[in-house]
């Protein structure tokens, strides 16, 4: 007899050869920004500005946190706005784009060049960008219904082009005055407006969706998300205000106060989801997810240090390090851990088990990583994350080198398990 | 939840073959986790519809879903034509799930 799908319903999801080469990319970034943090730890202790910093920060920004959101957010896209992506083409685009653009810039960094490389990297950075945001949009032009977290969601990305472009223009501002200051004067707003433009706004537009949704909640609040959306963006607005047209450092408590009333709102949401879940059992990736939320608030802890620093008058270069140290290896790669083997193992199970469905035993997604391998890559994570902070803060370079050897393990160990999901083939059991 | 059915007896097989169908992300089965709304069957042309939904629209293991639904009712009704229809309408959520999905998920 013949067996047919009679679905009048479409639940066409992103195909995994546009979201994997994000994941591989993003793993091997994450791995060379290590291997370069270990090679820096002589001088990562000096002013920030400086090329091995400057290569690290945006091989962790672009190469790991950015490319694995992006190719993490192509297959949730859909259930996000539960509408089919609108094309898979413009997504292999904006991952051949960013995949040229990104090495260019980092190289451009580290040699501190900011002549050819640099300006092609950021220029093709922000084609990708471009395309990302016009798949999206496309996307979400096609669902009529509004929903908060495709506001997020277009929202962060357009912060994330702004953040590009300005960056571009920085470069720019090297060799062809293009800005009233010098570079290195702009590079708080740059910095800024990409870490809660574009990362603080995705995790929160995307958390709220797949936290409740992984836990089975049965909390929602979209108020409250429409609350937070307002802080962070009118903090974000107000941050850009005062940063160009006020010298008074002391203003910018307001924008954080904003920003950190969002962050502790967004704390309360996945808090009240947490407390609110059908499903009793938390797996260790969800934990890691969680945790990386409640690490949102270390970064604000140090930028209220920061700027009581600028207030007194006591510019504290090791603290503004640090505070980027935590933001990027601390929160952003925390939640990339969780993200990864939460949604990973899915995407390869479609891919290898798709058609084996209901024909014999397969192994669970769960099961095609090696969780002896996770916990370790968590133990260095943790102990690397703590050390090298500490390190910096009282400026003690053999506890920075320990630290940052750890997260040189951590990343291999990453990889390892990155590796065994790309190059899984069936099993039958 | 309720199955909607028009034959009560074929209805309780066709579930029993289901609770092998399992969403791998909750490790619960399709029944238990109340994804089956809806299982009729057309003697004279021997087809059996069976309406599903999913936990959340454009969920990524959907297909494998459905794909190994399929199959489980091929298997148990040979002689019949399979059609699956997705819907989401109503929504899933967590009051769907049957006395034994909740303790499940309690206990887990």
């Amino acid at each position: 007899m013949d067996s047919t799908f009679v679905s009048k319903t479409n639940n066409k999801t992103t195909t995994w050869k546009v979201v994997l080469p994000f994941y591989g990319y993003g793993a091997l970034s994450f791995l060379i920004a290590s291997f370069l943090l270990v090679c820096s730890t002589n001088n990562i202790t000096q002013h920030y500005f400086q090329p091995n910093t400057l290569a690290i920060v945006h091989l962790m920004a672009l190469g790991w946190g950015t490319m694995v959101i992006l190719g993490a957010s192509h297959q949730l896209v859909p259930v996000l706005i539960e509408q089919e992506l609108y094309s898979n083409k413009l997504g292999y685009l904006s991952f051949c784009l960013a995949a040229i653009g990104i090495p260019l810039l980092v190289y451009g960094f580290y040699i501190f060049d900011m002549g050819w490389p640099s300006k092609w990297g950021g220029r093709l950075i922000i084609l990708a960008i471009i395309v990302y945001l016009f798949n999206i949009a496309k996307s979400m032009s096609m669902r009529k219904q509004e929903n908060i977290h495709t506001v997020f969601l277009i929202t962060a990305t357009i912060w994330l082009l702004l953040t590009a472009i300005i960056g571009l223009m920085l470069i720019y501002n090297f060799t062809y005055p293009l800005m009233p200051l010098n570079s290195t004067d702009y590079l708080p707003l740059h910095a800024h407006i990409g870490i809660i433009g574009w990362f603080l706004l995705l995790v929160m537009g995307v958390g709220s969706k797949l936290i409740p949704m992984f836990l089975i909640s049965k909390y929602s609040n979209n108020k409250l998300l429409w609350l937070i959306f307002s802080l962070v963006n009118i903090g974000l607005l107000i941050f850009i205000c005062i940063f160009l047209y006020s010298s008074n450092t002391l203003f910018f408590v307001f924008p954080i106060f904003s920003i950190a009333l969002a962050v502790v709102l967004f704390v309360f949401y996945c808090y009240n989801s947490y407390q609110n879940r059908v499903r009793k059992k938390v797996d260790k990736q969800m934990k890691l997810t969680l945790l990386s939320i409640l690490m949102m608030v270390i970064p604000i802890i140090f930028l209220i240090v920061i700027i009581l620093l600028f207030i007194f008058q006591n510019d504290n270069e090791l603290i503004i390090i640090s505070y980027g140290f935590i933001i990027f290896f601390g929160w952003i790669t925390a939640i990339i851990f969780g993200m990864t083997f939460k949604t990973l193992p899915f995407i390869i199970w479609n891919k290898v088990y798709h058609l084996l469905a209901g024909k014999g035993v397969t192994p669970n997604p769960i099961e095609l990583f090696n969780h002896t391998i996770f916990k370790y890559m968590a133990l260095s994570y943790l102990f690397g994350f703590i050390l090298f902070t500490i390190g910096l803060i009282i400026n003690y370079q053999p506890i920075i080198l320990i630290g940052s050897i750890l997260l040189l393990i951590c990343s291999i160990l990453y990889n390892w398990n990155i590796i065994m999901l790309l190059i899984h083939k069936p099993v039958k059991k | 939840m309720n199955v909607i059915t028009n034959n009560q007896l074929k209805c309780t097989i066709a579930l029993s073959s289901l609770l092998k169908v399992m969403d791998p992300e909750i490790g619960l089965n399709i029944v238990d986790l109340g994804l089956v709304y809806q299982i009729d069957f057309n003697e004279e042309d021997k087809i059996l519809y069976c309406m599903i939904t999913l936990t959340t629209q454009f969920c990524p293991m959907g297909d494998s879903i459905l794909l190994a639904a399929k199959e489980a009712l091929q298997t148990a009704f040979e002689e019949y034509s399979i059609h699956i229809e997705l819907t989401f309408d109503p929504a899933w959520n967590h009051k769907m799930l049957s006395d034994f999905g909740k303790e499940f998920l309690n206990q887990l």
